[in-house]
């Protein structure tokens, strides 16, 4: 402060005996300086009095001297000093970050540096007259140019854009900066450029037709990659700018063969293990995997993101990325985030996914890297997120892959072999079993990604496992809970490799599971156990998920079940039927969704159970007696009611779990307590969801006595009159639509038989004709009288063959008008029901339209209106 | 995939002539009807062959509105060529170019390639301005001209690689400073990188789509 205080002495001259001058007064008399001064050098020295002030003082400095400065930054431009001082006079009062110097300083307010930065940019011309300056070669003006813009941007990061993007040639001078040869310059240009480019499409993509991809290659090889500094960071962090959301851009980076370039980059051959990973190295790889991701980020256009994920393949790059996952002393963070990565490079492309299914882990003995991944997944010890990554990979690895699907369900088959192998499935459905709630979840979600979209197998895994059943004996059972008590800390992993049957393994896992979880439950669990072995009735993967279901007491693994099962129900119905079969489950079903518990979480397991509910309708096939469609519904009717339903199955979208998963298909949570719903059942529930409420709205007309229907508005009756009237008329088209495919059938049949005959009857003329001209000639050779005889016999042979054929030809004559006759009349026929039909159709036509209008009168009227199924039905 | 040299283009000129259209049907080889309007600046790449060289053609195709003319003038400086774009069935748009071609003069670099295209010569029936007329105008101002339909196809392929033949041209005499990368053309990798799956493969120079329009 001395130090100041002398300086300003020096500046201002001594000042007035007996006091000394406020902050504001010094500010003023600085600033008149400035202004008035024809003296360069006075100017100067008060430039550079006010950029010690405005550390301390800026409030006095900024409001008084703001003009001034801008005047000298366009009048002063032949002096870098002077020019300097002012730039970081500017930068200081509009800086985003309090001063160690103003911390005691009650008068600053908290956001200083904004409000003169708002005053600053005001102008435009202010901006402009910043850009100049970058073009001065100057290092100490282009350096505080520079840090000046990246304060402004960070102040007001929008409006600055705007302005600069407006400017002829502001992005372009500031991308030329990132060439200078003086690194400090360069290194601050690429902090300015992060600020610049956050956010802002078009800038992005100026900054990247100017080559910004090329720099920052070359930057970061030169300092080595992963390897390097800081620097390397904040070049990744740019191109991540210019690449995020920015289709363009991420067409430019392929096109220009940049991924390539990015090799390097994940070399894993690092002879530095064993020293660890420098914090700087876990930043860089980090952000480089965030650059992967986001050229394959699944938001992505589809045929952008399919040639990403082939170039990736073709490069190297997924090679280069599954040896990472594979390499030892990776930390976890970069571990997680890789396997994201694998994830999305894989997500969709056959090639690719094969690719990862066939990646061995360097254990003992190999395994598949999958395999490997999942052990972690089901693993209580494993950090959370890592767990959370595995599932999205495992999800990425089976969508839209039917194969992968496959082989992840034939894993469950008992002829799959090698019991001693560690498989998919089976750690899945330990996963499924095991005393812990997140693996629960974890394997219930996994689960559902192989039947996703994928009928076959569902009914797949239906059928395996209830075959499988058939293998085992009563005592392995017997034999195994008495092996399981004896050794009841050992992980299901070992369990797993003593044993060969499946149903054995799977009640085992599930045995374990009471085990470790409570006496109760242990005692319960055996009684079925035994009393399956007794009536001999083997359990199912099925029957075990429901009785779990029921039985457990927390949230994630019902909504895990919950969830498992609506996947695996949905469109099987020989998976609804298995399901109907187990002792309770409907009620089970039937009770949550009446649940009256008042809790989000509550609401949401009631929402999903009205959900398998429903399932449990639409694709029932009839095929068990107590729950056929009919008396579900009827029972539904009657314990829940049709309003109180819709209102139950309303509760899952409103769930903000629900809306957050189905926003993008990476688990997007930070504690294992908020896992609930998974993006694959968002996608299940989205596309189920309107049929469903359908289905039971046609429902609700069958059931007389439902509170729905007995409101009987006499509009309402009529509405009900007209749908009954528009399903007998479909019921009608129906009909006459099969009629008619018959008789086009018939007709078509008639046709070629006719054919055929048209066809054989010209032949036997052509026979005919030829034979009388055969004849004609053998009587115009009267001369060879002596042969007469025997011509005459030929002769008489020859007529009577005629004779014969004629009778052919006019019998196929009849045989041809008869068919000519029934083919009239088929199509007279046809003709009739076509006209039918269209009658039917402009009837249905109308129908519809007064359905409308009295759906209209009734919305007047202020009567809310479902949405009518019948155009449903109509198609 | 290897080249021998990239060149950088733009595509200017009033919106709704059809500038997205040529660029998807060139590197695409399709025509869109009902095409978004372009919001700043959309890319596209194509390979072509001129002389034996494999040359990458990276284009730009701006947003021909005012609000966008001063995000297309941030181009002009990196680019090797421009195709200044008109619409034959509209007089309007061919009264813009002489805007579209100072500003394009005052921003670019001097020795930037220019071709004059007078698109959607599909439409005869609806001509608006003769082909005479963008003949006189290219002479006038030392441009090169062509009438294209990016419907038809017809002239597209002509269009972007004449422009380069000329761009390919003005190197080999030496007009270009091929070192310095501001001027929209760059000097291929020695080495062949792995290549991706970019539209349409290289299209031999001079190709056999139909002349001009009648
Ligand atoms: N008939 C015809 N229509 C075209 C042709 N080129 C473009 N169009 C149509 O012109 C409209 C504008 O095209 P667009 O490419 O979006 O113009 P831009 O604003 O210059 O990018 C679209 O409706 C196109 O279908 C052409 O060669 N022939
Ligand atoms: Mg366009």
């Amino acid at each position: 402060m001395d130090f100041l205080k002398s300086g300003l002495k020096t500046v201002l001259g001594a000042p007035e005996p007996g006091q000394t001058p406020s902050a504001g007064e010094t500010v003023e008399r600085l600033v008149e300086r400035v202004e008035h001064s024809t003296l360069l050098e006075d100017r100067r020295d008060a430039c550079r009095a006010l950029k010690a002030m405005s550390r301390k003082y800026r409030v006095e400095v900024g409001a008084q001297g703001m003009n001034t400065l801008k005047q000298v930054l366009e009048l002063d431009r032949a002096d870098n000093e002077t020019i300097n001082y002012a730039l970081d006079t500017l930068s200081n009062i509009m800086s985003p970050s309090q001063f160690e110097e103003e911390e005691d300083n009650p008068n600053v307010p908290m956001n200083i540096g904004e409000q003169f930065t708002e005053m600053f940019i005001k102008d435009h011309n202010n901006i402009q007259l910043v850009l100049d300056l970058l073009d001065e070669y100057d290092f100490r003006v282009r350096l505080s140019a520079v840090q000046l813009l990246t304060s402004l941007l960070t102040n007001r990061p929008k409006d600055i854009q705007e302005i600069i993007l407006v400017k002829p040639m502001g992005v372009s001078k500031m991308m030329d900066l990132l060439s200078d040869t003086r690194e400090v310059i360069r290194n601050e240009t690429l902090l300015l450029l992060i600020k610049l480019t956050k956010g802002n499409a078009n800038i992005q993509k100026i900054v990247a037709f100017e080559n910004a991809f090329d720099r920052l290659f070359e930057i970061v090889s030169s300092e080595g990659y992963s390897e390097g500094g800081i620097i390397v960071e904040d070049c990744l962090l740019l191109m991540l700018n210019l690449l995020k959301n920015n289709s363009s851009n991420i067409h430019f980076f392929k096109e220009g063969s940049y991924i390539q370039k990015m090799l390097p980059m994940f070399d894993a051959t690092d002879d530095g293990e064993e020293l660890g990973w420098s914090p700087q190295k876990v930043s860089n790889v980090h952000c480089m995997l965030q650059i992967v991701r986001t050229l394959v980020s699944p938001s992505n256009s589809a045929q952008l993101l399919a040639s990403c994920q082939k170039i990736m393949k073709y490069a190297g790059l997924l090679d280069a990325l599954c040896s990472i996952l594979m390499a030892s002393g990776v930390p976890a963070d970069i571990l997680t985030e890789t396997i994201n990565t694998v994830g999305e490079a894989v997500r969709g492309d056959v090639t690719n996914q094969d690719f990862l299914g066939n990646v061995m882990a360097p254990s003992n003995p190999p395994r598949p890297a999958i395999v490997v991944l999942l052990m972690s997944m089901v693993n209580e010890k494993q950090p959370f997120s890592l767990r959370c990554a595995v599932l999205y990979c495992f999800q990425c690895y089976l969508y839209r892959n039917e194969a992968g699907q496959a082989s992840l369900v034939q894993t469950l088959l008992p002829s799959s072999g090698d019991a001693t192998a560690l498989t998919s499935g089976q750690l899945l459905c330990g996963g499924l079993f095991s005393s812990d709630a997140l693996s629960n979840w974890f394997s219930a979600a996994a689960l559902m990604h192989a039947l996703a979209d994928n009928p076959t197998q569902k009914e797949q895994l239906l059928r395996v496992l209830l075959a499988s059943n058939i293998g085992s004996s009563p005592q392995s059972l017997l034999q195994l809970c008495t092996q399981l008590l004896q050794h009841s800390t050992k992980m299901q992993v070992k369990v797993s490799q003593l044993l060969d049957a499946l149903s054995n393994w799977f009640s085992a896992a599930a045995l374990m599971h009471a085990l470790a979880d409570n006496p109760t439950q242990k005692e319960q669990l055996l009684r079925v156990l035994l009393a399956s072995n007794i009536g001999s009735s083997p359990q199912s993967l099925l029957q075990l998920c429901t009785q779990l279901l029921q039985h457990s007491t927390k949230m994630q693994v019902k909504v895990a079940l919950l969830m498992l099962l609506s996947q695996w129900m949905s469109h099987c119905p020989a998976a609804v039927s298995a399901f109907l079969k187990v002792p309770g489950g409907v009620g089970y079903l039937v009770n949550q969704t009446c649940s009256n518990d008042h809790d989000d979480n509550e609401y949401l397991l009631q929402g999903l159970s009205a959900f398998l509910l429903s399932i449990c309708i639409h694709f029932n096939d009839d095929s068990v007696e107590n729950y056929s469609k009919d008396s579900l519904k009827q029972l539904l009717l009657k314990r829940i009611g049709m309003e109180t339903f819709t209102a139950k199955l309303s509760e899952v979208t409103k769930h903000e779990s629900y809306n957050k998963a189905a926003k993008h298909p990476q688990l997007r949570v930070k504690s294992p307590a908020e896992i609930m719903i998974d993006y694959e059942f968002c996608r299940l529930f989205k596309s189920l969801e309107s049929v469903i409420t359908q289905s039971l709205a046609v429902k609700q007309e069958n059931g007389v006595a439902d509170s729905g229907s007995d409101r009987g508005s006499p509009a309402g009756d009529s509405l009900l009159q007209y749908k009954t009237l528009i399903r007998q008329q479909d019921a009608r088209l129906h009909e006459l639509t099969a009629q008619l495919d018959a008789l086009l059938q018939r007709n078509q049949q008639l046709q070629s038989a006719l054919n055929d005959a048209t066809a054989s009857n010209s032949h036997l003329k052509d026979e005919n004709t030829l034979l009388k001209a055969q004849v004609s000639a053998v009587n115009s050779l009267p001369n060879q009288s002596q042969q007469v005889p025997r011509e005459d016999v030929k002769v008489k042979e020859h007529e009577a063959r005629i004779q014969e054929l004629t009778a052919e030809v006019s019998r196929l004559g009849q045989e041809l008008v008869t068919s000519r006759e029934a083919h009239k009349m088929a199509a007279d026929e046809l003709e009739k029901l076509r006209k039918d039909q269209d009658d039917l159709l402009e009837l249905l036509a109308d129908q519809d339209a007064k359905l409308n209008e009295y759906k209209m009168r009734l919305m007047s009227l202020g009567q809310a209106v479902e949405e009518a199924p019948s155009d449903q039905n109509l198609t | 995939m290897a080249y021998a040299y990239l060149f950088k283009y733009i595509i200017i000129g009033d919106t709704g002539v059809g500038k997205s259209c040529l660029l998807l049907q060139f590197t695409d080889k399709r025509f869109q009807p009902v095409h978004d309007l372009t919001i700043g600046v959309e890319f596209g790449a194509r390979m072509i062959t001129i002389d034996g060289k494999q040359i990458k053609l990276q284009i730009w195709d701006t947003a021909g509105q005012e609000a966008f003319r001063s995000i297309t003038r941030s181009y002009y400086r990196g680019a090797a060529g421009a195709l200044l774009v008109y619409d034959i069935t509209r007089r309007d748009t061919f009264n813009h170019l002489t805007t579209w071609l100072e500003d394009a003069r005052q921003h670019s670099n001097s020795n930037m390639v220019i071709m004059l295209i007078g698109n959607k010569s599909d439409l005869e029936s609806r001509r608006e301005v003769k082909k005479e007329e963008g003949e006189a105008f290219a002479r006038e101002h030392g441009l090169v001209f062509m009438e294209t339909s990016a419907k038809t196809a017809a002239n597209v392929e002509e269009a972007f690689i004449n422009t380069a033949k000329e761009i390919y041209e003005k190197i080999q005499e030496g007009v270009f400073d091929i070192n310095n990368e501001a001027n929209g053309i760059k000097i291929g990798p020695q080495h062949s990188a792995a290549g991706g799956a970019s539209g349409a493969g290289g299209a031999g120079a001079g190709g056999a789509a139909g002349g001009g329009c009648c």
